[in-house]
């Protein structure tokens, strides 16, 4: 049985692109509503996270991904993949991140 | 008396073995898959007897003194290929107050930058963190630099006029690469690796292959001790059979191997599957399996195992790892010898590399001083493991830092019973750094064979600060 607000997370999930087209140690940035998220698979696991480092507003997208981190490609700040926690300077504040899952052939964010 | 030592004391001198039991070579000698050349010969060499003064320990000017010198001047090891394996990634590596950029700028070229805005001053990418970059851009002002390390860009460059471009290339320290490792080196006159080295050291390095293994395990520690004590508590099997009651069953720790390979690299080999001379009479062949301890027993599993009568515990071990190693790792060994899947092979790398080639004890360790207290040092351990024969490399494991309380058995990963050992090594030196501070006695007397390496270690300290030679 689904009760009503399993239902509303359930629709929220929006579907921003295809698991095919995310191979495995590859991110893509996608666009939901006004937000640019970065939908990540790595070491076998996917994360979205907001696509702005929170230390200087670049985008995260072209940045080195590792185990469960990723680093801004301008200044080097490294966030947490799951938490969205910064893990050096120049950064301190964290990032925004999102639920993601698996649906089918989609990848879909809850945003 | 005279003070001169003859020619026949010093041939005696350091002679004696461990009486009753057999060489490490002998051991070796009887295993079933024969042992390669780099395993099957000796290189003991007296040094001396004189104690070592403990001043190095406890003296914050020689901590100075040897940031001044020895850790300007000597072959470091900075971080593994695999950490940066693209072009444009980047790893920081620190040494005291030092700092480097150790930047992959080419598919087969690695530089390393001193970590410094050429503007004011500030570290270009924070300590302890990795990354690609497509150019290095200071966090302060924006002053930014090519991969290459060229001078790209002097934000508001019409108020610097005396600033030229072609002079601002990022400082760079030498690097060189063997068995995946990469070096680094602050002087620019320091003689090669390779000769650092020296010729049979290398050749045993570069038979191991290390370029073929991951790092699948990576802890890090902060020791209470002067970095030098700690690296002193691994250079001997010495301590054994007081410090690690748990392994003499299985090891032999009185009558293990030491060798010296000219000034920066010294080994020893302790054979494991066979009982400490300490215990001889006491252990049956059985209890020597039953107590058998592995760095990375996680490729066991919970298999059990029995000597058959008139067998020995080695000989099972050997029959039995080879085909478990490769099972659990998905490699070939069926080339490897017994000696190379049991024994513990650790060689030391002047100043603060340890490199353990073996298969069962996988390890590499590093020690570096701690930047605020020359009374204490950040200590590393990662198990490599050989890549897998599909070819594809994990990546690296990221590190996982316990805090000063914390035991090595609490990281994630860590076999117990390795954990357990590698907390009787740490927990001896905080009271040895206590110890030789409180003593009434300013030396540390050293065995002339089992602690060679140590000797071989401090006199290199010594040439490097200008003590001696």
């Amino acid at each position: 049985m689904i009760d009503e607000a399993d239902a509303a997370a359930a629709a929220a999930f929006t579907p921003v692109l295809k698991l095919a087209d995310l191979p495995a140690n590859t991110k893509k940035a996608v666009q939901v509503g006004a937000k640019c998220l970065l939908v990540c698979n790595v070491n076998d696991k996917l994360y979205a996270i907001a696509n702005v480092c929170s230390h200087n507003e670049k985008p995260l997208e072209r940045g080195r991904m590792g185990n469960g981190w990723i680093a801004c490609p301008v200044h080097g700040a490294r966030f947490d993949l799951s938490t969205g926690a910064a893990l050096n300077l120049p950064a301190k504040l964290p990032i925004a991140t999102y639920e993601v899952r698996v649906s089918g052939d989609d990848v879909e964010v809850l945003v | 008396m005279s003070n001169t030592i003859t020619l026949k004391e010093l041939k005696e001198k350091g002679a004696a073995r461990c009486p009753g039991a057999p060489s490490t070579q002998d051991i070796i000698a009887s295993d079933k898959v024969a042992a390669p050349g780099w395993v099957r010969s000796e290189s003991y060499q007296f040094l001396g007897d004189e104690d070592i003064p403990t001043d190095r320990y406890i003296d914050p000017a020689f901590a100075r003194l040897e940031l001044d010198t020895l850790w300007k001047k000597t072959w470091q090891f900075a971080c593994r290929e695999e950490h940066i394996p693209q072009v444009g990634d980047y790893h920081v590596y620190d040494l005291g107050h030092y700092s480097f950029i150790i930047t992959r700028v080419a598919a087969d070229e690695i530089r390393a930058y001193y970590n410094a805005c050429l503007h004011r001053g500030t570290k270009l990418r924070a300590s302890g963190t990795e990354g690609n970059a497509e150019e290095f851009k200071c966090s302060f002002h924006g002053w930014s630099w090519n991969l290459d390390g060229s001078h790209k860009e002097t934000v508001c460059h019409w108020d610097f006029p005396h600033v030229d471009p072609q002079k601002f290339t990022l400082p760079q320290a030498r690097v060189e690469r063997i068995g995946g490792f990469v070096f680094i080196n602050m002087d620019p006159n320091a003689p090669t690796l390779a000769e650092y080295l020296g010729p049979e050291a290398k050749s045993h390095i570069d038979a191991w292959n290390l370029q073929d293994r991951y790092v699948y395990l990576h802890v890090t520690k902060r020791l209470p001790c002067n970095w030098k004590l700690a690296i002193e508590a691994f250079q001997e099997a010495y301590h054994v059979i007081e410090t690690h009651p748990q392994v003499a069953p299985s090891n032999g720790d009185a009558n293990s191997q030491y060798d010296v390979y000219g000034e920066h690299v010294d080994r020893f080999i302790s054979t494991l599957g066979v009982v400490s001379p300490h215990l001889y009479g006491q252990v049956s062949e059985q209890d020597i399996l039953n107590q058998f301890t592995l760095g990375d027993s996680s490729a066991l599993g919970d298999t059990k195992f029995t000597v058959k009568d008139g067998g020995t515990a080695r000989a099972v071990m050997a029959e039995m790892f080879r085909g478990m190693f490769e099972k659990a790792t998905n490699t070939d060994l069926s080339k490897v010898s017994d000696s190379e899947l049991l024994d513990c092979f650790s060689y030391t790398v002047f100043p603060n590399t340890f490199l353990f080639p073996g298969i069962s004890l996988p390890m590499v360790y590093r020690f570096r001083p701690d930047k605020n207290d020359h009374r204490k040092c950040l200590y590393e351990v990662l198990f490599l493991r050989p890549v897998p024969k599909d070819g594809a490399r994990p990546m690296p494991a990221e590190p996982i830092h316990l805090r000063d309380e914390q035991s090595f058995t609490e990281a994630e990963g860590m076999d117990p019973g390795f954990g357990a050992i590698l907390d009787q090594d740490t927990d001896n030196v905080g009271l040895q750094q206590e110890g030789i501070e409180a003593s009434a006695k300013r030396g540390l007397t050293l065995g002339n064979y089992q602690e060679i390496r140590l000797r071989h270690f401090e006199q290199a300290v010594d040439r490097y600060v200008g003590k001696k030679g």
